[in-house]
């Protein structure tokens, strides 16, 4: 899933009459990861080479992929794969250094906060050590800096100023001819990621006006305002990006269509999973089955099996009891209680029996 | 079969279940590192195996390849791929170790795989008529099933079905009984029969094509290896499988009895039809735990390495509620599976009395 292909067409051909996989090139990895964990071909290794604490929940890694990677763009982010427990766990993060850092050098970074309860991030902090190979997937993303240049606002909130670390030395790198403005909001002056970094940007690249505003150490908390957005100079002729916790970019978003700004001009990206906000005994939720493009809402303790029989989908199954695995099949977002155990799954993607898994809130399976 | 009360098969599941959830809460890096310490064993035995048999020419190292690439594929089958596809690892959320996608070093593919193994045999084990596994629609194992002269000579059916079990195992799905009875035409099989030759052909190319043209001067001799890996596959599989199920004192079971049965029923299905053999540590392991076949049979998405862990409590559960425990050692329950196989060859009056309906 995180692999790329690299070997010809006939080697490829070869390899999956040899070794019966898709994916041949990654039948030696349980072997060369022993002798050499940079040599796994499933994904792209990343090797951590350093570990910065930037804030007290926060640390940037240094890493160092191997040279097959395909490298990014600025305001990109990555699925990173990382075992805990036994168990593999992809989460996504937003590339906070330049893409110049990587053709230069070789390196990229990740910025990652601790998240409440979060078993990658928690485990990121706790006990990643500097040598640890981790595995990494190509960029994605759309959250770019506008070509040619246009005059630039970003809104970010705490650990959302990642994409934005990453395109602002990108743009002082490529001396970006066009206004640039940063609200940066996080909670008190202890919790800015980069303070450093972000003040040598606006002393050596003149285009950037740089604002961090701390929105915790009054009173009263002091939030994105009118006033913001009023000081800032042909405020709607700019591209807006933003990101942060949903609160702030809702906010950032009303503010801006009161100035008439369209949303076409404004772009934000994914900054945490949203948390289903359901009781114990909530559950249902809206289906997305991505294979045969159908949406279905369910109520009730109703099963996925069941939710896309109702629907006219004949999923593969078996046993319809939780036994045969049969069903097995990719959930990639949402939550699922299940039936057998009341036990409620992760967010993320993973693999689930459809016949015993009930959606709770929005789910999207590969169906 | 041991009669029990709805009431007694729910408590039954009861204990079971707590055997299972107790397992399930505990898995994590120890299991992971086990079976990721299997795939590693196994591609070293495979690498060692291809590389040694070119060498073949001296028979010792003969000998060594054969054996490596046969011992290889007994642990790529059976503590890998079975257990895989059981979907005993895909809580790891490993692409590599999922149930879905696993595809094994044989010929059944591994779709084929996942509907006649792990939903009809384990879902309707050892019922009549049901559980296609059982005798493979080749042998005469029970009572229940009329005899036919053509059973008389089924030890030899027996011995052909061993020597070739990877080409039965591959075919099973083709359901060659029904087509003879015109219940289903060979049309509907056709996509079935696509995918077998696409597999097969894949496994034949690579052992008796590939790897002895790559190595040309002394071909013969990689086949012939490639040929005894196989061979030594093919009669020990089948020879554990036949354990599993076809002992002395593995019941069999009815349509009627099973009809709308209980989680409870199923589980008392699977600990009276299956049965277990001691042995070593490495036996069980190439046996792909399938010598803990009863521990297998009721929780078959448990990871195997597991099983011996909970026989214990398993064996504890049976005792409680009566319900007799099938073990034994290698040699016994082999041998009484070669019985159960000669005595009904013969139509019931000539073949003895019948452990099937004790």
């Amino acid at each position: 899933m995180l692999a790329k292909q690299t070997q010809s067409r006939t080697l490829h051909w070869l390899g999956r009459q040899l070794f019966n996989r898709d994916d041949p090139a990654a039948f030696f990895d349980p072997l060369l990861e022993r002798i050499n964990p940079m040599w796994v071909q499933e994904y792209t290794p990343a090797r951590v080479e350093q570990i910065i604490q930037e804030t007290p929940d926060t640390k940037t890694l240094v890493l160092k992929p191997s040279r097959r990677w395909a490298g990014f763009r600025a305001g990109q982010h990555v699925n990173i794969c990382v075992d805990v427990g036994g168990i593999r766990r992809n989460r996504t993060f937003s590339l906070s250094s330049s893409p110049i850092l990587w053709q230069e050098q070789g390196r990229v970074t990740l910025t990652i906060k601790r998240l409440p309860g979060g078993r990658v991030t928690n485990w990121i902090h706790d006990a990643l050590q500097t040598g640890t190979v981790i595995g990494m997937g190509e960029a994605f993303g759309d959250f770019l800096v506008p070509e040619p240049a246009q005059p630039v606002l970003f809104i970010a909130g705490g650990s959302g100023i990642t994409p934005v670390l990453s395109q602002l030395e990108t743009m002082a790198a490529i001396d970006y001819r066009a206004p640039v403005t940063l609200l940066y909001f996080v909670r008190t002056g202890d919790d800015v990621i980069a303070r450093e970094k972000l003040q040598a940007l606006s002393a050596r690249y003149s285009a950037l006006t740089l604002n961090i505003i701390a929105t915790h150490e009054t009173e009263e908390h002091r939030y994105l305002c009118d006033e913001d957005l009023d000081a800032i100079p042909g405020i709607k002729a700019r591209q807006a990006f933003l990101c942060g916790p949903t609160g702030l970019m809702d906010l950032a978003r009303n503010l801006l269509h009161q100035r008439g700004i369209a949303d076409t001009d404004i772009h934000s990206t994914f900054f945490s999973v949203p948390q289903a906000d359901l009781g114990n005994e909530a559950l249902g939720g809206q289906v997305r089955f991505s294979g045969s493009k159908l949406d279905i809402g369910s109520e009730g303790d109703a099963t996925l099996l069941d939710i896309a029989e109702a629907a006219g989908l004949s999923p593969r199954h078996g046993c319809r009891m939780g036994i045969c695995h049969q069903c097995s099949c990719r959930k990639t977002a949402g939550t699922v209680v299940n039936r057998l155990t009341g036990q409620t799954s992760g967010p993320g993607e993973e693999n689930i029996q459809i016949c015993i898994s009930v959606p709770k809130g929005p789910v999207s399976i590969d169906i | 079969m041991k009669q029990m009360t709805e009431a007694q098969l729910s408590e039954l599941e009861q204990d079971l279940n707590a055997i299972r959830n107790e397992v399930i809460a505990d898995l994590g890096e120890r299991d992971a590192q086990y079976i990721r310490r299997m795939v590693r064993l196994h591609r070293m035995l495979e690498a060692g195996g291809r590389v040694m048999m070119p060498f073949g020419f001296i028979p010792p190292v003969f000998v060594a390849a054969t054996a490596t690439l046969g011992i290889a594929k007994i642990l790529e089958n059976m503590e890998i791929g079975h257990n895989v596809m059981h979907g005993q690892y895909d809580w790891m959320n490993d692409p590599s170790l999922h149930s879905q996608t696993y595809e094994w070093d044989t010929v059944c593919t591994g779709d084929s795989w996942r509907r006649t193994h792990n939903y009809e045999h384990h879902t309707y084990t050892n019922i009549i008529g049901k559980d296609r596994d059982y005798g493979y629609a080749v042998l005469r194992l029970s009572d229940d099933e009329p005899w036919r002269p053509r059973h008389s000579l089924q030890f030899i059916n027996y011995i052909l079905l061993s020597v070739f079990f990877q080409w039965g195992v591959g075919l099973h799905e083709l359901e060659t009984e029904k087509l003879q009875r015109r219940e289903i035409s060979l049309r509907e099989k056709l996509p079935f029969l696509k995918e077998f030759a696409r597999k097969g052909g894949r496994q034949a190319f690579k052992d008796y094509v590939f790897f002895p043209l790559v190595t040309f001067p002394v071909a013969p001799i990689v086949l012939a290896g490639n040929v005894g890996a196989n061979l030594i596959r093919n009669l020990w599989s089948s020879t554990v499988i036949f354990c599993g199920h076809f002992t002395q004192d593995a019941e069999t079971f009815s349509e009627e009895e099973c009809e709308g049965e209980s989680k409870g029923h199923w589980y008392l299905r699977q600990l009276t039809g299956s049965s277990n053999f001691t042995g070593g540590r490495w036996l069980h392991i190439l046996s792909g735990h399938l010598s803990y076949q009863v521990e297998h049979h009721v929780f078959p998405d448990l990871p195997a390495h597991r099983y011996p862990e909970i026989s214990g409590k398993v064996q504890a559960v049976c005792q409680k509620h009566g319900i007799h425990y099938n073990t034994g050692s290698f040699a016994r329950q082999y041998g009484t599976v070669l019985k159960r196989v000669l005595r009904h060859s013969l139509p019931e009056h000539l073949g003895g009395s019948s452990a099937t309906t004790a």
